[in-house]
């Protein structure tokens, strides 16, 4: 394609190409700091291409496709091409990484451990990853978790963070501009705006650690956390989880020790305080 | 339809195995033929179980073997309920006619 560029985030390489130059400058600069592996054999390909020849100058219209494609996606305006390429990058991952065992997780860590959140779009996983990141924890990614079957850890994927709506002003206020991508208006699911995470987060992206905590949060209820059984846990699991049953058995393995070992807790919270503060009493008594 | 008069045999196959991982609150099956996981309630594990020997048995004799650790109540509805499972043990592919 005429435009491209090939990332590295935790242990999958992407090439991107598009058909503009745009998203890719966007990548460029916001992917500056992760490692220059251009020329790499990369894992998946993501391309972003006009959805008709007449589309890539009048209304330019983005159809994302790569190794992996879904016949129904809805084609998108240039103007988010930069979410294209990142939905695009999750597509891939999503139907074809067979590595790990991906949960659609954020995570963060401390002291080698890692503490994993766990919920819908809306739940406020990526944004209290993001924020915790900030506090003294390293981020390690806010889409997908990657837990190796063999070993039981949490690999990283901090790829940038999607923040959407209320999110964008609350963490642009805790981390500045300068590592705040283009606001993206009216999209699909609202306004998007992405985050590049710490230096830290990007050097150590190689780094695992083990699961120490899980936690099933909900912004934007009274504040309450509750336990859940095993077998509600190992189901929402399945459910977060994009290739559980592609894995086998490893995964089965894999994700009934994970259930096993590592304490769980639903909270809500109905601010980001609220939930700093349930976060650091539950990794206190229980992680 | 379960077989009221409880001579239809089942067993399990060494080809029929499955993984078993108890969590607090339920009992998983991964079984490896088909690669698909089961989530399941008792009786199931205790009829699976009772099973492992892959001898041929049928809901009267699953009934005896499950009565000795278990009270069933009335035998007639107990043993129409363990066909009934042990029916839709076959239709999931965790046990065959014997």
């Amino acid at each position: 394609m005429r435009h491209h560029i090939t990332l590295r985030i935790g242990p999958a390489t992407f090439r991107i190409g598009s058909a503009w130059r745009q998203p890719i400058e966007q990548l460029a600069r916001l992917y500056a700091a992760y490692p220059d592996v251009q020329g790499a054999i990369a894992d998946f390909t993501v391309r972003l291409q006009p959805t008709s020849l007449l589309r890539r100058f009048v209304r330019p219209s983005i159809f994302i496709t790569g190794d992996h494609g879904l016949a129904d996606a809805a084609p998108m305006s240039l103007a988010h091409g930069l979410l294209a390429a990142e939905m695009g990058m999750n597509l891939q991952m999503a139907l074809g990484w067979r590595r790990h065992l991906l949960l659609h997780a954020s995570s963060v860590e401390k002291d080698g451990r890692v503490l994993v959140m766990t919920g819908e779009s809306g739940s406020g996983k990526s944004t209290l990853s993001a924020l915790l990141g900030e506090r003294g924890w390293r981020f390690m990614g806010d889409e997908f978790a990657l837990l190796d079957c063999d070993t039981g850890a949490i690999l990283p994927f901090p790829r940038l963070v999607s923040l959407k709506n209320r999110a964008i002003d609350v963490v642009t206020g805790a981390v500045g501009e300068a590592r705040m991508g283009p606001l993206l208006t009216a999209t699909a699911k609202g306004d998007i705006r992405h985050m590049v995470p710490r230096a830290d987060a990007v050097a150590r992206m190689d780094e695992g650690g083990m699961p120490a905590l899980l936690l099933f949060p909900r912004f934007g209820h009274a504040a309450d956390v509750r336990t859940l059984g095993q077998g509600e846990i190992f189901m929402r699991l399945t459910q977060a989880s994009t290739n559980y049953v592609a894995m086998g058995e490893p995964a089965f393995t894999g994700l009934t020790r994970f259930v096993r070992q590592v304490p769980a807790r639903a909270i809500d919270f109905a601010s980001g305080e609220e939930a700093f503060a349930m976060v650091d009493r539950l990794w206190e008594e229980l992680a | 339809m379960p077989d009221l008069n409880a001579t239809t045999a089942y067993r399990r196959d060494a080809s029929d195995a499955v993984a078993t991982c108890i969590l607090n609150d339920l009992t998983l099956f991964y079984h490896h033929r088909s690669g698909q996981t089961h989530m399941v309630i008792s009786p199931v594990p205790e009829i699976m179980e009772r099973m492992d020997d892959g001898a041929p048995v049928t809901a009267q004799a699953m009934h005896d073997r499950l009565a000795r650790d278990f009270d069933l109540g009335p035998q007639e509805e107990a043993i129409a309920e363990i066909a009934a499972h042990l029916d839709a043990l076959v239709v999931l592919g965790l046990v065959r006619p014997a």
